[in-house]
């Protein structure tokens, strides 16, 4: 039963997920929301689960239990394709771009779902090119070529063009120097500000509670901490999740 | 240079072949066994409508488009989707592919028919080989073709959303792309595609229902030469089989082609098991 | 009741047999000879799709070559018998040498490039044959045949037609016992173990690429053999009896038959003698009903009559056997070492030396020149976020990927750029992220499977059952059992392995490793996806591993778990090492804080 969307209502809710792959279950109740304009940043160990439910709030991952609702609509059981026309966008962790293809070959495939022929659709590259000054030098050079930093303003790119209203980052700042995580971070707080709601997953802690609106954390494929950003802040529950004493 | 002439329309038509199975490599990563009898199909579609019926030629390239375009889709439900894995789908393909040798005995016989071809049939000489304008045809059409989809893969974003899809299904699931249709589109696709050149083939192969297994072979040849998912490979292997082929027949004795085809197929597996035009990938665990 | 019972206490070969007696018996049992005939070309069938079903269905390489196969073995056993010498045994040995010879020969391309490859070429050869008959029309008889065939001779008595019945019966009988054999043995798991995941087999030492060619050569013998028969019974030969109708004829009965079964051709060879190929209206659907048979066979039956023959049986059993010592694997009780159980045989470990590895993917750089030691009776952990390389560096040196410099050694030999069953039978053994087991081998095959190439026993010691065979199986036996009660787990040994719940299969991996008695021991993310309980059990088996000596290399998630149990950790951030310790120097390096974790000095108080 789907409500129309309202100002309180967040943007996206997971309840009780619990998903995995074949028979090796990552997440087992997890339960989380972002609301427009907002940052949840979603926090927790190696193996934690955080991929795995990212991954089914894309639909790539089959939601085993709970739901998956978006503007108050559930969908849990729609295709992954369909739920990029719905507004769900997710960088996956890894960079993982067409590299054999080049930057333009990439954004324009970003662009699929709108429904534009390619003439127009170049145009449409116009504002990530903007955003990201690199990438529009070498439009044309194979993306597998790129910096690991230039990959990731790739991806993010290629996400944007489908005008996601939820854009969900696996660890952007994963294998990248310190330097460019800190333009990854600037590039994620901007997004913020444009009123798209981010559901981000980061193992860079201190840097991801700085843009963090909220924050949740996930153990073994559970919930252990569900706060708004500004509690977690020099408390000591965070690291004493990393480093398991909270049991 | 009339061998060559000969063997570069031949080797055309294992181009084409090749091309198919290409597609639905790129498409699915899998190898479809009954594509050559998709051409074969064709081929028959065109003697019965050109013989048979009289139909006008137009009329015939769309029947054969549209027919072998459905039994491709026929295909595609009942061999591909309802199985996972190459190695099943050689024995689902193959079933598909022995349907359809047997469909055609049943209804067209064992006899070699010959097709008329579509236009002029007039032979002239070229750089000093004879050559048919059937012939020529063939072979133009075929490059035109393969540079066609070559073009076309690269350029309009359907051709981009494919190769994104061989190159990584989950991402792109992720930007939209829907991964199952496309697929079956280009699947469809080789059998529209087989429909629309069996007129162009036919006057060069005749019509016997044991050519698809032959065409499928060396086809394979083809595929195997030029690296699986290259387009530019399939065609490039497609005549360089055929002028084998021709060659080992005009200098070696007409029982050895087909032999000499294996050979090189042999030699080409041993030393080059990618093909000119493909990629080793590391193995992953 | 009872009888069922009774009859489940004999031996497996026991019904085999009693048919393989009423086979031979037929002709006095009072059958015509039309059945007799039909009986004849049912044998011969049953020996060619019971090659394919060697290398289709057990090590999953679809190769259509058979038909080829029998078409040499009958076309020389023809030719010799009128021009050298008639006598069947010897051309029986005769056509299936020439038989593997055209196995080898089309299958060591074939087999290069992988599944595709060898159908194709084998699908190729099977075209050629009219094209060679053509070729040495001279000797063949070409298009028209080759007629004259002489009645056979067996150490020089002529024998009648029914003698020659009774020798293809005893002969079908014969390869029907070496195929039981076979695959009930050792290698028999490793044909499958290959087929599922030839990743699993390479790290168990078996060579991949010679495992199948092997599967195919053998394949070919009963081919050859089958060919030879039928040139003495039909006594004509003509091209189209070997052409693509018959590749896909014992295709469809290995199929129909079950692929993955031993006993299954010969049922699939009899139904399609009985049926389709006796009548003569049949001929021209022939093509049109096998194809829908393919088609079907390849969607809907999972493994043929043998299959759906298996699940009645097991459905009946079930019924007739009372549920209290009904094993069901869903129900199975938690699984872990037993406190009480046999400690570990002492192990020798060997010293493993990562020098200055490096390695990139295209522009991607994994490894930057790590360089680490590993030493016996430690546990010696590695981790790092995600990406970090933990996991290549596993690869690198299992030998699945190559590295661009550094070195690798084991002990005092060197194993850099070995192949993967190199590595592991230098005694490198390894668990995987996501459990590797085949269907269908039960636990004890399964862990067995370790013991394959470090104490290998050849086929023929197999087929012939010598008595060392039965001695190294029995001390494997007894080895499994062994560690399958250190891992409290002896009590599942004869339930499906890949049925079995994540941390029991994990616990399973773990004894499949040491059953080959590794010097070193990677565990790749053993934990994952274990509830505490279980992390605890294993906990309890790492160490017992570490104390017999070996050398244990664990790449692991959880941090928890590293820090208790590891001895040195190496901490891994984009492809370099940036602090290695013991646990406590680990817990507060300031880099391992803010790299791997990303949490900040001031995060922590």
């Amino acid at each position: 039963m789907s409500s129309p969307a309202t100002v309180e209502s967040p943007l996206l809710e997971v309840r009780g997920l619990a998903s995995g792959y074949g028979d090796i279950r990552a997440v087992w109740d997890a339960s989380l929301q972002v609301r427009a304009g907002e940052i949840t940043v979603l926090l927790g160990r190696n193996g934690a689960g955080k991929t795995t439910t990212l991954r089914a709030v894309a639909g790539l991952n089959r939601a085993d239990a709970g739901s998956v609702v978006l503007r108050g609509r559930d969908i849990t059981g729609v295709p992954p394709h369909q739920r990029v026309r719905a507004g769900i966008g997710l960088v996956q962790e890894g960079k993982r771009i067409f590299r054999r293809r080049t930057i333009e070959e990439n954004l324009l495939l970003g662009g699929y779902t709108r429904g534009l022929n390619k003439r127009k659709l170049l145009v449409e590259l116009d504002p990530i090119y903007e955003m990201f000054p690199t990438l529009a030098q070498r439009r044309h050079v194979a993306s597998g070529q790129l910096s690991g930093g230039q990959q990731q303003m790739l991806a993010i790119g290629q996400a944007l063009m489908a005008q996601p209203s939820l854009l969900m980052l696996d660890e952007p700042s994963g294998g990248l120097a310190p330097s460019v995580v800190a333009e990854v971070m600037a590039t994620v707080a901007a997004l913020k500000a444009t009123g798209i709601g981010i559901l981000l997953v980061e193992q860079a802690v201190a840097a991801a509670l700085e843009v963090a609106d909220r924050v949740t954390v996930l153990d073994v494929g559970r919930v252990i901490l569900d706060r708004p950003a500004a509690d977690v802040a020099g408390s000591d529950a965070l690291a004493d999740a990393y480093f398991g004493r909270l049991r | 240079m009339t061998p060559i002439w000969s063997g570069l329309s031949i080797g055309a038509v294992y181009a084409l072949i090749a091309i198919g199975y290409n597609v639905v490599f790129i498409a699915y990563t899998t190898f479809n066994f009954a594509h050559a009898q998709l051409m074969m199909f064709a081929i028959f579609v065109t003697y019965w409508g050109l013989v048979v019926a009289q139909l006008p030629v137009l009329l015939i390239f769309a029947i054969a488009a549209v027919g072998v375009g459905l039994i491709a889709l026929l295909e595609e439900f009942v061999a591909i989707r309802p199985v996972k894995g190459a190695h099943a789908h050689l024995v689902t393909t193959l079933g598909m592919a022995t349907l359809l040798d047997g469909t055609t005995r049943l209804i067209w016989g064992d006899q070699v028919l010959k097709v008329p071809a579509v236009g002029s049939d007039a032979t002239f000489t070229l750089l000093g080989g004879r050559i048919s304008a059937p012939e020529v045809v063939l072979v133009v059409s075929v490059v035109a073709i393969a540079v066609a989809m070559i073009v076309y893969s690269r350029r309009s974003l359907t051709g981009l959303a494919l190769l994104a899809m061989a190159e990584d299904r989950d991402a792109a699931l992720l930007r939209g792309i829907n991964v199952k249709r496309l697929a079956l589109g280009a699947f469809v696709f080789t059998g529209v595609l087989a429909g629309l050149t069996g007129p162009l083939v036919g006057p060069k192969t005749f019509a016997v229902s044991t050519l698809a297994a032959a065409l499928a072979l060396k086809g394979f040849v083809a595929l195997a030469i030029g690296g699986f998912g290259s387009l530019p490979g399939a065609l490039l292997g497609g005549f360089l089989v055929g002028l084998v082929e021709s060659l080992t027949g005009r200098w070696l004795g007409s029982q050895l082609p087909t032999i000499m085809v294996f050979v090189v197929l042999l030699l080409i597996l041993m030393l080059k098991p990618t093909g000119l035009f493909g990629t080793t990938r590391e193995r992953m665990v | 009741m009872a009888l069922p019972r009774q009859l489940r206490a004999l031996p497996s070969w026991t019904i085999p047999l009693v048919l393989a007696v009423l086979l031979v018996a037929a002709p006095w049992l009072g059958i015509s000879s039309g059945t007799r005939r039909l009986l004849l070309l049912t044998c011969i069938l049953a020996l060619l799709s019971s090659g394919l079903n060697l290398s289709f269905g057990y090590t999953g390489e679809l190769a259509l070559g058979q038909a080829a196969m029998y078409a040499t073995g009958a076309y020389l056993t023809g030719y010799l018998a009128m021009h050298w010498v008639n006598d069947l045994a010897l051309l029986v040995l005769v056509a299936a040498a020439a038989a593997l010879v055209v196995g080898l020969v089309s299958g060591v391309p074939g087999l290069r490039l992988g599944g595709w490859s060898l159908a194709m070429t084998s699908f190729f050869l099977v075209l050629l044959v009219p094209q060679f008959l053509d070729l040495l029309e001279h000797y063949t008889g070409g298009a028209v045949g080759m007629v004259g065939i002489p009645r056979p001779r067996l150490f020089g008595a002529e024998l009648s037609s029914l003698d020659m019945y009774v020798v293809v019966a005893l002969i079908t009988v014969c390869w029907f016992a070496v195929m039981r054999n076979l695959i009930t043995s050792r290698h028999g798991v490793a044909f499958q173990v290959l087929r599922e995941s030839p990743i699993l087999a390479s790290s168990l030492g078996i060579s991949v690429y010679r495992m199948k060619l092997t599967a195919y050569a053998i394949g070919a013998i009963p081919a050859g053999i089958a060919g030879a028969l039928f040139a003495y019974v039909d006594k004509y030969l003509a091209p189209h009896s070997f052409g693509f109708t018959l590749a896909v004829t014992v295709l469809a009965a290995s199929i129909l038959g079950g692929a993955k079964s031993i006993y299954g051709p010969f049922v699939g060879a009899a139904v399609m003698q009985y049926g389709p190929l006796r009548s003569t209206e049949f001929e021209q659907y022939t093509q049109v009903v096998y194809g829908v048979f393919l088609i079907l066979a390849g969607t809907l039956v999972a493994n043929g009559l043998a299959g759906l023959a298996n699940r009645a049986v097991a459905r009946l059993a079930a019924r007739w056997r009372p549920t209290s010592d009904a094993v069901v694997a869903g129900e199975a009780a938690p699984v872990g070492p037993a406190p009480d159980g046999p400690a570990l045989p002492p192990l020798t470990g060997a010293r493993l030396e990562v020098t200055d590895v490096r390695k990139r993917f295209g522009g991607l750089q994994a490894l930057g020149g790590v360089t680490l030691t590993a030493v016996p009776g430690q546990i010696t952990a590695l981790i790092g976020p995600n990406g970090s390389g933990k996991t290549t560096l596993l690869n690198v040196i299992c030998g699945y990927y190559r590295i661009d410099s550094g070195s690798i050694h084991l002990g005092d030999a060197e194993i850099t750029g070995r192949s993967t069953h190199d590595v592991a039978r230098a005694g490198v053994a390894r668990t995987f992220q996501t459990p590797l087991f085949p269907e269908h081998i039960t636990v004890r095959e399964a862990v067995a499977a370790g013991a394959y190439s470090p104490r290998h026993v050849g086929m023929p010691a197999a087929i012939l059952r010598l008595p060392h065979y039965r001695r190294a199986a029995a001390a494997d036996r007894a080895e499994v059992d062994d560690v399958l009660r250190l891992v409290g787990a002896a009590r599942l040994a004869d339930v499906e392995a890949a049925s079995l719940p994540l941390g029991t299969r994990r616990l399973l991996e773990v004894a499949r490793a040491l059953v080959a008695r590794p010097k070193v021991l990677l565990l790749d993310e053993v934990a994952s996806g274990l509830d505490e309980d279980e992390i605890e059990r294993l906990a309890e088996l790492i160490r017992a591993i570490r104390a017999a000596g070996t050398t244990v290399i664990l790449v692991e998630h959880n941090f928890r778990l590293v820090l208790d149990q590891a001895d040195a950790i190496h901490v891994l951030a984009q492809g370099e090492l940036i602090a290695s310790g013991t646990p406590n120097e680990i817990e507060n390096h300031p880099r391992v804080l803010s790299e791997y974790l990303g949490v900040r000095q001031e995060v922590r108080p």
